[in-house]
């Protein structure tokens, strides 16, 4: 039997040869698990690199408690059926100080609930290693960003400290303090997610699919309401239209878009044929300019 | 809308029944290259990539609409200002990295083109050497009215030592010599000339102008006279061009796979050539061989596994192999080497100091460098080697390496995959060089059975680490001790590991 390599079987290979790479060198990986469509494809890929066994490493989700209850419930779901070993954790001092999406700006929000809190669940772990999600063609400030990513004491992410890569030799070995991301999607682009999550058949949020949902338009975004802590502004109405994710994260910081895309094959339909890229669904990085960039330096993937 | 884009959006009209292939969903793409670009900004670099993106890719309409918003450029005044789509993504903005290669990626109908940025400025050699450490081909760019420059012949030197195989010299701006025919001609046989003395593939030179568009994304016809390939075209070629599924077969082992009962495999990325279900391998360091029982994957077994593809190989016997052990060909297996030559770029800031620990790396495997001696560097100037014992970022050295124990290699020149290596700081775990094997020499004996000395927490603590606390200066200080001891007893020669967990 001759098989043809197409490029997602290429990067497929390459995924599981970085993931087997930093099991094999890191004394106590995590996978950082956000349950959107890029985790799902990250989960599936580690399961191949260890199949038949278990993960050798457990799973982390950091909650910030604004998480829809679609992508909870699926979180759960997916850590029963798969047999992985969940570590939920939230910044229980954030949530005691009241931090919220609502009412603080998506910086705060994001520095405390998230970045804070991922950096309190790594240093509870002693985690050496986290694998995420996160793709070269995300961003301009991730053009240049190496597989093995390393972080200084304090989860500092120190340019002139990254190390160069060649062929596909992954240096992990640690100096004193220093810590490593690990990036086994880096050369996957937006398409190819949607492309391997069809070829797979891979289970993912419902959210991703076109559905009648409760919207409000804020701010010219158009969010979908999934509980009663929003409280509306003179003016504003729920209307139900019928919307679907690019991407997903805490509800009142996701847009929603109009779309009729209501299974796999039309979802992946549209991604091909998309005309804007996934970020724009994103309020959190339309903050500041250089947002991403300066998260980044403070921790958050 | 690009036009590939429209037509993939159509094929998806009809929803595909579930068990469909991924041909029948068409989300596949035919195959992958990766193209290194060199040269620097005033040659145009930014503008050709940019047209590149705009005739061939699936660029996003947003991104499109900001190119055209922007309107035409300053200087020409004729044509869009296509470099805003390299200069807006990928960043010529200084993060300060210090090895700052950047990463695009676009589709044709047929093909994933990954795109690696090399920065031309003057510390362009590791940049340069990193980058071509992962490119199928390679594009230079000169300007037609200046022709080639001294730099060019120096990146097809180092395109050369870095194994890229296949280079397209870029003839760019042939609307400001009026596609005079003559003039391209001197350029092209000049730089034939050059690739000569190098082992490349092939080496094309193109007229093109980024501006204009000509035989970017397909022939022009202002240039008649040229009959060869699009720069597009050429680029694509290079994806079928490196096949290591023809070479000798190897499998560095990643990681001895089980199930919790009685399946175990050797997991790994198949380096070069390929393996069916029945041949025979053996690692050349232990000297153990066996057959293939099965090519296992989560996907089902496999009768065959090609170079690229990440398999686990489940021997017919027991075999005591781990990771680091290199499957081969029985009929030609790899080197076990103690000793090696070996061409480095020097990638750290910090000269090479001998009476530093080093490490080499190698595809999976880690072993201390017990020698390591600079016998000659490079002038990059006439390209000429002499004599040296010292080396500093951006040196490329020739250099001679002993090893703590025996490592599977290969010359690099012949499989690629298993002869490369990474220097690392054996302290601070640094990637202070990046090189290929020249020649192994084959080890005696049998070294690998050399016992290993392990140091645990306790021993140190009792002793050498005595005088320290719990604090966390206390614990990094204790760190710092025991990679240390580890170092000084690898350079010995022993073979040392320290574990403090457990």
């Amino acid at each position: 039997m001759t098989h043809h390599q197409s490029h997602l079987d290429l990067i497929e290979a390459e995924a599981i040869h970085i993931f087997r790479e930093a099991a094999a060198q890191f004394r106590k990986p995590v996978l950082m698990y956000s349950i959107g469509k890029d985790s799902t494809v990250l989960l599936h890929l580690a399961r191949k690199a260890f199949w038949p066994g278990r993960l050798p490493f457990p799973v982390l989700h950091v909650d910030t408690t604004w998480k829809f209850r679609d992508m909870i419930a699926f979180r759960d779901r997916q850590a029963r059926e798969l047999d992985l070993d969940l570590i939920v954790h939230t910044n229980v001092d954030g949530v005691a100080r009241g931090i919220n999406p609502l009412d603080f700006t998506p910086s705060i929000y994001t520095d405390v609930m998230k970045t804070q809190a991922l950096k309190q669940a790594l240093d509870r772990h002693g985690v050496d290693a986290a694998f995420g999600g996160a793709r070269r063609d995300e961003e301009a400030s991730r053009a240049k960003e190496r597989v093995f990513s390393f972080r200084a004491a304090g989860h500092r992410w120190d340019p002139r400290r990254q190390r160069p890569e060649m062929w596909n030799l992954l240096n992990g070995r640690l100096g004193a303090g220093e810590t490593a991301r690990i990036f086994p999607l880096s050369n996957w682009t937006e398409k190819d997610v949607w492309r391997y999550i069809a070829r797979e058949r891979l289970d993912v949020v419902p959210l991703y699919f076109a559905a009648e949902r409760p919207t409000l338009v804020r701010d010219g975004q158009l969010l979908v309401v999934d509980d009663d802590r929003l409280k509306l502004r003179p003016g504003e109405t729920i209307e139900p239209r019928r919307v679907r994710f690019r991407t997903l994260g805490c509800w009142p910081l996701t847009a929603a878009v109009p779309s009729d895309a209501a299974d796999l094959p039309s979802v992946v339909a549209e991604t091909l044929a998309a005309t804007s890229s996934e970020r724009r669904g994103r309020l959190i990085d339309h903050d500041q300019a250089g947002a991403m960039e300066r998260k980044k330096q403070e921790g958050y993937f | 809308m690009t036009l590939h884009s429209t037509a993939r959006a159509a094929a998806f009209a009809e929803p595909a029944p579930i068990g469909a292939r991924e041909a029948d969903l068409g989300v596949a793409l035919g195959g992958l290259v990766r193209v290194l670009t060199c040269g620097s900004v005033d040659d145009g670099k930014s503008t050709l990539i940019g047209r590149l993106l705009w005739d061939c890719s699936d660029l996003f309409e947003d991104q499109r609409a900001a190119v055209e918003k922007n309107g035409l450029t300053a200087a020409g005044g004729k044509h869009l200002d296509y470099s805003l789509l390299v200069d807006g993504l990928i960043a010529e903005r200084e993060q300060g990295i210090t090895i700052d290669i950047a990463w695009r990626y676009f589709d044709t109908a047929e093909r994933r083109f990954v795109l690696i940025d090399s920065p031309g400025h003057e510390q362009y050699t590791r940049n340069m050497a990193s980058g071509a450490s992962h490119a199928d081909v390679a594009v230079m760019l000169v300007d037609a009215r200046h022709g080639l420059k001294a730099q060019t012949r120096r990146h097809a030197a180092l395109l050369d030592l870095f194994g890229v195989r296949n280079v397209v010299l870029a003839v760019n701006k042939m609307d400001l010599v009026d596609y005079a025919r003559v003039r391209f001609a001197d350029i092209a046989s000049e730089f034939a000339k050059i690739a000569a003395g190098f082992s490349f593939r092939t080496a094309l030179a193109i007229p093109v102008s980024a501006v204009a568009g000509d035989n970017v994304a397909g022939p022009s016809l202002r240039t008649p006279w040229y009959r060869g390939p699009s720069l597009i075209e050429a680029l694509g070629a290079a994806a079928g061009a490196r096949s290591r599924a023809d070479l000798a077969f190897r499998m560095p082992v990643q990681h001895v796979a089980r199930d919790g009962q009685d399946f175990r495999g050797l997991a790994g990325t198949v380096a070069s050539g390929t393996i069916a279900v029945g041949d025979g391998f053996l690692d050349a360091v232990s000297g153990q061989a066996g057959r293939v029982a099965r090519i296992a994957t989560m996907d089902g077994d496999r009768d065959v596994a090609r170079a690229g593809d990440a398999v686990i190989i489940v021997p017919d016997r027991d075999l005591d192999l781990s990771r680091g052990a290199v499957l081969s060909a029985t009929t030609a297996p790899a080197t076990a080497s103690r000793a090696l030559e070996a061409r480095l770029v020097w990638l750290s800031e910090r000269p090479f100091d001998p009476s530093r620990g080093y490490l080499m790396r190698t595809a999976t495997d880690l072993v201390p460098v017990s020698r390591l001696d600079i016998t000659e560097r490079l002038d990059l100037a006439s390209l000429a080697s002499a004599p040296a014992t010292s080396c500093a970022t951006n040196d490329i050295v020739a250099a001679a390496l002993s090893l703590a124990r025996a490592v599977s290699l290969d010359a690099f020149a012949d499989l690629g995959g298993t002869g490369s290596l990474l220097i690392v700081d054996a302290i601070d775990g640094a990637t202070v060089a990046g090189g290929v094997v020249v020649a192994a020499h084959a080890a005696t004996g049998r070294e690998a059975d050399d016992a290993e000395v392990i140091i645990d927490a306790a021993t140190l603590a009792a002793g050498l680490c005595r005088d320290l606390g719990d604090g966390p200066d206390d614990a990094v200080e204790f760190q710092r001790r025991a990679r240390e001891v580890e170092l000084l007893l690898q350079r010995a020669g022993v073979r040392a590991r320290v574990s403090l967990t457990g």
